[in-house]
């Protein structure tokens, strides 16, 4: 698993890309709350992902929670089938803020 | 011992290509092999005639199920063993973990209602949802979890 951050019109926005699972999901959540602090909205690029579990999805809970105790946004974006479907498996669908492609990320 | 089963098969499928297949892998209970088993998993399910998102979430669950012996039964030791078994039947796939680690009591195995902000939990959850039947046993020097999946168009019993 590979993160890596940029800015863009405002937003900063962290491109992941590889497995998100037990073994990366600790630096995927560190680079993630420490993108947070420095921004009010942060969007994720899960367009490389090929696969997350539940301690990824756990992870993102986390850096979404913060960002709702900070009153600040997270946006992810780029979901590929695999990504979905673990969200629809564990009803989480519904809580993140979804966009398909990074425009529509930055003008959420 | 704790199973939750699915009703047996009214009648089995034709199995996919010849005979039953099975391997049988020891590792190390470390989180680097997990995409090792991931690939062998995906394929395995591939090759026995489950689609691709089947083939993804047998995988999802057999990594969950991994991720839990790390977690719960040796406390986040890399060194440990791991058993995985794989056996391909003509109506499904099964998956058998054997761990040395420390007893998992069954009761509280998803005893957490699913909160959609909970920050753990969600593997066995995931585990149920996604499988037929779930079975966990205590052995004298160990866990054991079995997994079974059946192939798409079975017919099942009420």
């Amino acid at each position: 698993m590979n993160a890596s951050t940029r800015e863009q019109s405002g937003v900063t926005i962290v491109d992941v890309s590889g497995d998100i699972d037990m073994g990366t999901s600790p630096a995927l959540r560190k680079t993630l709350l420490e993108a947070l602090k420095k921004t009010s909205r942060l969007a994720v690029n899960l367009r490389e992902v090929r696969y997350v579990d539940s301690s990824g999805i756990a992870s993102l809970v986390e850096v979404l929670k913060e960002a709702h105790n900070k009153q600040k946004r997270l946006i992810l974006f780029g979901l590929n089938k695999a990504v979905h479907e673990v969200l629809q498996l564990t009803r989480l669908s519904k809580i993140f803020e979804i966009r398909e492609t990074e425009e529509e990320a930055l003008q959420a | 011992m704790s199973c939750d089963k699915g009703s047996a098969p009214e009648h089995l499928a034709t199995g996919p290509r010849g005979g039953p297949l099975k391997f049988r892998m020891r590792l190390a209970s470390d989180p680097r092999l997990l995409p090792v088993v991931r690939s062998t998993v995906a394929e395995l399910a591939a090759v026995w005639g489950f689609e691709t998102e089947q083939c993804r979430s047998i995988t999802l669950a057999v990594d969950e199920a991994l991720c839990n012996v790390i977690q719960h039964a040796y406390k986040n030791r890399c060194d440990q063993e791991i058993e995985l078994s794989c056996q391909a039947h003509s109506d499904s796939l099964e998956f058998s973990f054997v761990d040395r680690g420390e007893a998992v009591d069954p009761s509280r195995v998803c005893a957490q209602p699913l909160d959609e902000t909970a920050t753990s939990g969600r593997g066995t959850h995931l585990i149920r949802q996604i499988m037929d039947e779930v079975c966990y046993e205590r052995l004298p020097e160990g866990n054991r979890l079995r997994l079974k999946k059946y192939l798409p168009g079975i017919k099942r019993s009420a």
